[in-house]
């Protein structure tokens, strides 16, 4: 038996008034604890598809089961279903409904009648996990762009979801919000909760994706795993897509080189750190609590720094000297230390495993990095 | 003396008097005539602010904007003048469409600057075969998906033959073979002449596609140049919200010592190439008007690109398969880096345009590939 | 697709959409108004096929589920207070008469023919101003309005709401679902509140909204009035004479056949 929490069972879906089906006869299953990519072009029933997810959207024909049950269309199971499943759309304004930002994350957690002690509970836990805590009492009128994107998620983060469902997360980001999405999408998934990203971003969906489901015009053409679905020139083409850059990069270079185009990098470190040789860097962690003081090592010059994770971030902000890499900081030092300098990375307690799982991946590809999470003296 | 078609001069501006600090600070820059013009920045860095200043519609609290070498000139005919002749496309294509129908909207531009009937009968049609959409041309335009809007707001700004073309966030929300047709739409109005300036914050697409870039940061010019001088330094993109492009991520953690990098997946895996490989040979044909490709003849096994609205349109009507159909001048580069031959079909005003990029590639490499 | 992006589908794929909207329109009124001025039951058992047709014509004999369902209803409506007129007869010879609950219905020949009069005038309007409204997009009705001498404001105001009204539309579209997701419908007070918040949403975004056009107007070098390049076409002497002679004709015929038929008469023979 596989384990998918969310399955669809040829399901057939039309929009009101239309003759051709947004959806036709989609079977497909997300697996349970799999980084999971919905893929596609504009228009190829990418948000039809989410709204089954949730139950907004009833199929015509086919059923839907979450976890193992098919979704019953009845208020009260629906309201069930939904504090199960939550889903971040594109555009933050679509699901902003409150004054301020700790009354638009309370709205979901209050609309299901908790106690109030459990609500502000699940507010204060939202609030840290994006980092808004400072922000609580501002108007969301006057929040940026980056800013309501993170209350959005802070409002379905609230709900304690199983299920997490990202329409285009980084749409509209430039490269540092999106960076500080994706990594809190990632802390996400490594807590615990099932994340989906629907999105035609190639290289987001190659980097993040275990498994990708790919949509055309309606019909499903390829569930599984990405590289055997990049590496199928003709199924990529008439998707409406195109290859991520390192997937084209490694081919061409393994192609020159008459190497083995496993294992396939999907970042730019791991490229770097499956085709080159040369001497490698240290990588210094250092663990950050929150609101502890910092026992900083002595950073020599030419050493650059990075941080990861939200409390490190605000750490760095208040730090001395700003590090050099303020968002997407592992990947900045990884690639320095590959280059055979030693960089050091300040990076929250709770995402250390993470990071030394990544640490461990690059190995998996070459020579990776060397690294020592510093300790408490 | 640099030849600038649109000039800033210390251009401030705010919106209102309560803002801490002004939306554009003290910004000077110059944009080339003839020239592919990147302006990079995070969001809310102020791009659309100094767009916006490049076609007179806000109108600097302090500083000058320069076209054509003259200061602008904020009356009403002048205006007229200039904003047929500076066109700026905005992000979301819903905010620029104004008319009910396809043909009504591109004829609305026109229409404002004053033309002729049989002008503005032959521009729609120009326009709209640009962008591909000539079946479209009475459709209603709340029944055009989003890609489509957006073409239709280009073929609107296409219309008036700007000297200048403005496009704020062009691949913004397009899915990646759009986006290709989009730059590659930008590539052929380059070639023919017209100044394209857009504004992104992909850094990949700025990357490859731009000769001048210029960074804003918080209202602040951080930079002017070309890419390179920007992006080899990673933690400078990092301190402006960008990062650093993935070719020359790659290229510099291999090479660390050389000069210059490689701007193009195709370059980068020519820089890359182990020595003595031998490459392959891309075959350019140019397309005109009336050209058959049912009638073209390629070995079998010979990947095939395709480049142009007019190669496009010939190849969309049947005949041969096509391996690179977005993105194809790299595509095909990339293949000959490999060793393999391949056949370039493009427009015949993009010849050029291959022929360059495929200078380009040769100067990482060790071989010849046209 | 909501239900006004399907009106507007509709009208744009109509077969009438190149006659001139003027000249639809005084049609359309010219029938309704000789419907209403003369008593004869003929009069309306003309304008209905009239109307009939030309809907059919229009639509291309595809009239989509939710007009059908508007006009069942409609039709429903019409038949029920046709039904109440027909029993609360004041004149003429009582031909039936009974206690139901509270009410004393009394159906007299006279109430009896009048109650189908005005059924049938009824279905014949809504016919006549379905084919109107099936095939005259907004945007052609405000240039309608322009050529009499409608002033200018108005007529943009108005291809600019429609413009906007879909966007709008769509956008609470999207808010709505997402309420729902965050389970804003949960009981009364909730729905309230979640639907007030939806509101504001949308009132905001339609000032930023406006805020944004102002600006693409000007980049898109606007001379402070919408021009039209395809002028739908005018309303010439032809739909002139076409208009005056429907009505003159269908008004004289109807002159003349006043009272002769008695729905009455015809009714209760067939029944014997």
């Amino acid at each position: 038996m596989t384990d998918n929490i969310i399955e669809l069972r040829d399901v057939t879906y039309y929009y009101e008034g239309s003759k051709v089906p947004s959806l036709d006869n989609v079977s497909l299953g997300i697996r349970r604890g799999a980084r999971t990519v919905i893929l596609g072009a504009n228009g190829a029933g990418k948000s039809t598809l989410f709204y089954h997810f949730n139950g907004v959207a009833e199929p015509a024909k086919g059923t839907v089961l979450f976890d193992g049950q098919p979704i019953k269309y009845k208020r009260r199971k629906l309201r069930e279903l939904r504090s199960r499943i939550a889903v971040v759309l594109q555009n933050p304004d679509d699901q902003i409904f409150g004054q301020t930002v700790e009354a638009d994350i309370a709205y979901g957690p209050s609309n299901i009648d908790l106690p109030k002690e459990e609500v502000d509970a699940r507010v204060e836990e939202a609030l840290f996990l994006t980092g808004l805590t400072e922000l609580r009492d501002k108007n969301t009128l006057k929040l940026s762009y980056g800013q309501r994107k993170r209350l959005a998620l802070a409002g379905a983060l609230a709900m304690r979801p199983e299920v997490l469902v990202l329409d285009e997360p980084t749409a509209g980001l430039d490269p540092q919000m999106a960076q500080d999405f994706m990594e809190l999408a990632e802390r996400l998934h490594h807590d615990g909760t099932d994340v989906i990203i629907s999105t035609h971003d190639v290289d987001l969906a190659y980097t993040w994706a275990e498994d990708i489901h790919v949509l055309r015009e309606g019909t499903l053409v390829y569930s599984g795993d990405p590289d055997g679905f990049y590496g199928d020139d003709r199924c990529v083409l008439t998707s409406g897509v195109m290859q991520p850059s390192i997937f084209a990069i490694n081919r061409g270079y393994c192609a020159m080189r008459g190497i083995d185009e496993a294992p396939r990098p999907r970042t730019e470190a791991q490229f770097v750190s499956k085709v080159s040789e040369g001497p490698r860097g240290m990588l210094t962690i250092v663990p950050v609590d929150a609101g502890a003081a910092l026992q900083m090592p002595e950073i020599p010059d030419g050493v650059r720094v990075g941080v990861f994770g939200t409390d490190a971030k605000a750490l760095g902000r208040s730090m001395g000297r700003t590090p050099d890499f303020m968002f997407g900081g592992f990947d900045a030092c990884a690639t320095d230390c590959l280059r055979g300098h030693d960089s050091v990375l300040l990076c929250d307690r709770g995402c250390l495993e993470m990071v030394s799982g990544k640490v461990a991946l690059l190995g998996h590809f070459g020579p990776g990095i060397e690294s020592r999470v510093l300790r408490a003296p | 003396m640099t030849d600038f078609v649109l000039e800033a001069r210390d251009v401030s501006y705010s919106y209102s008097q309560k803002q801490p600090r002004p939306s554009l600070d003290g910004v000077s820059l110059g944009i080339r005539r003839g020239a592919r013009t990147a302006i990079l920045g995070a969001n809310g860095a102020g791009k659309s602010t100094l767009f916006y200043h490049l076609n007179g519609v806000y109108r600097p609290k302090s500083g000058t904007v320069l076209y054509e070498g003259e200061p602008l000139d904020y009356g009403k005919p002048a205006l007229r003048t200039l904003r047929s002749e500076v066109c700026v496309v905005v992000q979301n294509p819903d905010e620029q469409i104004f008319s009910s129908t396809v043909e009504e909207d591109i004829a609305f531009g026109l229409l404002n600057a004053g033309m002729e009937r049989d002008e503005i009968e032959r521009r729609i049609v120009e326009s709209l075969f640009l962008v591909g959409m000539e079946g479209y041309r009475t459709r209603p335009s709340t029944q055009l998906s989003y890609g489509q809007r957006k073409r239709i707001a280009f073929a609107g700004a296409l219309a008036l033959r700007p000297k200048v073309l403005i496009l704020d966030e062009p691949t913004a929300g397009l899915d990646p073979q759009m986006s290709l047709e989009v730059i590659e739409m930008v590539d052929q109005l380059v070639e023919s002449g017209t100044s394209v300036v857009i504004s992104t914050h992909d850094v990949d697409l700025a990357y490859t596609w731009a000769e001048d870039i210029h960074v804003i940061r918080g209202g602040r010019l951080e930079y002017s140049g070309s890419p390179d001088g920007f992006f080899s330094d990673s933690a400078r993109a990092f301190s402006c919200g960008l990062k650093r492009p993935t070719p020359s991520v790659v290229d510099a953690s291999l090479r660390p010592g050389s000069a210059m990098r490689p701007r193009t997946n195709a370059q980068l895996l020519a820089s890359l190439a182990p020595e003595g490989a031998a490459f392959g040979k891309v075959t350019v044909v140019p397309v005109s008007d009336g050209f058959d490709a049912s009638a073209a003849s390629v070995p079998e096994g010979t990947p095939i690109g395709i480049c142009g609205s007019r190669t496009r349109r010939a190849f969309a009507s049947g005949g041969l398969r096509v391996d690179h159909a977005f993105n194809a001048v790299d595509g095909c580069m990339a293949d000959a880096v490999r060793g393999r031959d391949s056949v370039l079909f493009c427009d015949e005003e993009m010849v050029g345009f291959a022929r360059r990029a495929g200078r380009a590639v040769e100067a990482f490499g060790k071989g010849a590939v046209m | 697709m909501s239900e006004e992006t399907q009106m507007d589908t509709l009208a744009y794929s109509s077969r009438m959409l190149g006659w001139a909207p003027l000249g639809k329109f005084a049609f359309a009124c010219a029938l309704i108004i000789v419907n209403l001025s003369t008593s004869s039951m003929l009069v309306p058992l003309v304008t209905l096929p009239i109307g009939l047709i030309l809907m059919a014509y229009s639509t291309n004999f595809r009239i989509p589920f939710f007009i059908g369902l508007a006009l069942a209803e409609a039709v429903l409506i019409i038949v029920l207070f046709a039904g109440m007129m027909s029993i609360s007869g004041t004149s003429g010879n009582v031909v039936w008469e009974a206690d139901i609950l509270w009410i004393h219905a009394r159906m007299t020949d006279d109430s009896f023919n009048y109650a189908w009069l005005v059924l049938l005038r009824s279905l014949a309007s809504i016919a006549v101003m379905i084919s109107f409204a099936t095939s005259t997009p907004i945007p052609h009705l405000s240039q309608a309005f322009r050529q009499v001498r409608m002033p200018v404001e108005i007529t943009e105001i108005v291809v600019l709401i429609y413009r906007y009204g879909f966007l709008l539309l769509e956008r609470m579209e999207v808010m709505w679902s997402a309420a729902s997701c965050r389970m804003g419908f949960n009981g009364a007070k909730r729905s309230i509140s979640t639907v007030a918040s939806i509101a504001v949403g949308i009132f905001i975004s339609s000032s930023d909204m406006a805020d944004k056009a102002q600006t693409a107007l000007e980049c898109r070098n606007y001379q402070g009035y919408f021009p039209v390049y395809n002028q739908p076409p005018k309303m010439g002497v032809k739909w002139l004479a076409v208009c005056v002679f429907a009505f003159v004709a269908i008004y004289l015929f109807g002159l003349r056949t006043e009272g002769m038929v008695d729905m009455y008469a015809i009714l209760s023979g067939v029944l014997r």
